[in-house]
């Protein structure tokens, strides 16, 4: 062991725990969960909007975690990133499983969460983050168009109804705040 | 269409979770193999990563340790839900909570707990069972979400194929296992057979272009008699792409 890599592990505890899973060392998934598991309910939740469903997505993202740890690669990005994306894209699957299902006093009440949801993505960043100054940076519907989609897991079809636009609209909405955000964060 | 900011940042787009499902699975299926593009998604996730990591905790229920814990022990495929379709988008009218249903129902899974030993003795009766020696132009490797071999699927000149499944899923009344490719995105997902039972199939010979290396193959559980939307409408079972024999 190196002081380098003591370093690493400090700034991305994650990655040593996901080495240490792949060892099959189960009390590094404990670890992992004891640290993130409640900010991963939150992320889940706002997509998912259901708490219960969004334990769920993080229950099944514990099982892929363990079993995926081998292939967790730290040349692309955090071990924290991996543990979030992982939980995002289950999230993404379960919420467009059941968008279908008819609900409308749910979905309409869903609706307006992920408004207050995304508002509140944007004001809960630090006032010294980059991300928080390039965002704001951007027209406010430009930006919901971007926050939209991460934050609540809107498609872009959802993304024009959303924000009354053309669906042309939104599409080149999201793509100019890409554009504009690598940009800004270079 | 001159102007590049008109073209989209497809890395951006799918760490946004906005490519159309078939896109997205065809994403997935290149940034395996593509340095660059997966450097461009890390890029993107760290870029956004804050959104996350700011969110407000929510404190988990007591027990859900211990079910992680449950799951994490059981054999491999036993406890975790399936990949949810990559086509979500596509049909809106598949009944997804029914699905939901029956991929949870312990019918469909019984067996599967041995997937993992089963998979690669089952791997050596098919090089051993082949009816007759004519080599396929392409083989899929069909995957379960957690990685474990579930089919293969031999694709040969004549555009005949042969499924083999490595798992034993018993397959409930009313309904049937479809196989999909992929030949290309903008056509969408084609049909290539169905396999009533999770047993060595022969699929008569489609009218495709031969496979493209990487060319995405599926199995989705479907009503018998195949998907009524000639699009996947079920959960998906397996996946994986063909290549060439080396």
């Amino acid at each position: 062991m190196t002081a380098d890599v003591f370093a690493t592990d400090r700034a991305d505890p994650c990655a040593a725990d996901l080495a240490a899973c792949a060892r099959g060392d189960r009390a590094a998934l404990r670890a992992i969960y004891e640290r993130e598991a409640g900010t991963l309910i939150a992320v889940a939740a706002r997509i998912v909007r259901r708490r219960e469903v969004a334990e769920e997505v993080v229950q099944e993202a514990f099982v892929q975690i363990w079993r995926r740890a081998g292939s967790f690669d730290p040349a692309l990005g955090s071990g924290r990133g991996w543990v979030f994306s992982i939980v995002r894209n289950r999230a993404l699957n379960a919420v467009r499983d059941e968008r279908h299902v008819p609900v409308e006093d749910d979905a309409l009440a869903a609706y307006a969460e992920a408004a207050t949801d995304v508002d509140d993505a944007f004001g809960r960043l630090a006032a010294s983050s980059a991300l928080r100054r390039c965002l704001g940076g951007l027209e406010p519907r430009r930006r919901a168009s971007l926050l939209l989609a991460y934050v609540a897991g809107l498609s872009h079809g959802e993304i024009a109804e959303r924000l009354n636009v053309p669906l042309g609209t939104a599409k080149a909405w999201v793509r100019r705040s890409l554009l504009a955000l690598k940009e800004c964060m270079a | 269409m001159s102007d590049p900011r008109a073209h989209p940042d497809l890395a951006g787009e799918y760490v946004l979770g906005l490519l159309p499902p078939a896109e997205h699975e065809a994403f997935e299926l290149r940034l395996a193999t593509d340095r660059p593009l997966a450097l461009a998604v890390a890029a993107w996730r760290d870029r956004l990563h804050e959104l996350d990591a700011a969110a407000a905790p929510i404190p988990p229920s007591p027990d859900l340790w211990a079910k992680i814990e449950g799951a994490v022990a059981a054999p491999q495929g036993a406890a975790t839900a399936p990949a949810a379709s990559v086509y979500p988008r596509a049909e809106a009218q598949g009944r997804p909570s029914f699905f939901r249903g029956l991929w949870e129902s312990l019918t469909l899974w019984r067996g599967v707990g041995f997937a993992g030993a089963a998979a690669s003795v089952a791997l050596g009766l098919v090089l051993v069972a082949a009816p007759k020696p004519r080599a396929p132009i392409a083989i899929a490797v069909l995957l379960t979400s957690d990685g474990v071999p579930g089919a293969v699927v031999d694709i040969y000149a004549d555009g005949e194929s042969l499924v083999a499944p490595l798992q034993d899923v018993s397959v409930p009344d009313g309904r049937t296992l479809q196989v999909w490719t992929l030949p290309d995105v903008q056509r969408g997902p084609v049909s290539i057979g169905l396999m009533p039972r999770a047993a060595r199939t022969r699929l008569a010979s489609m009218e495709l272009p031969a496979p493209k290396p990487r060319q995405l193959y599926e199995i989705t559980l479907e009503p018998a008699g195949g998907s009524p939307t000639a699009r996947p409408t079920g959960p998906i079972l397996y996946k994986g792409y063909a290549e060439p024999p080396r």
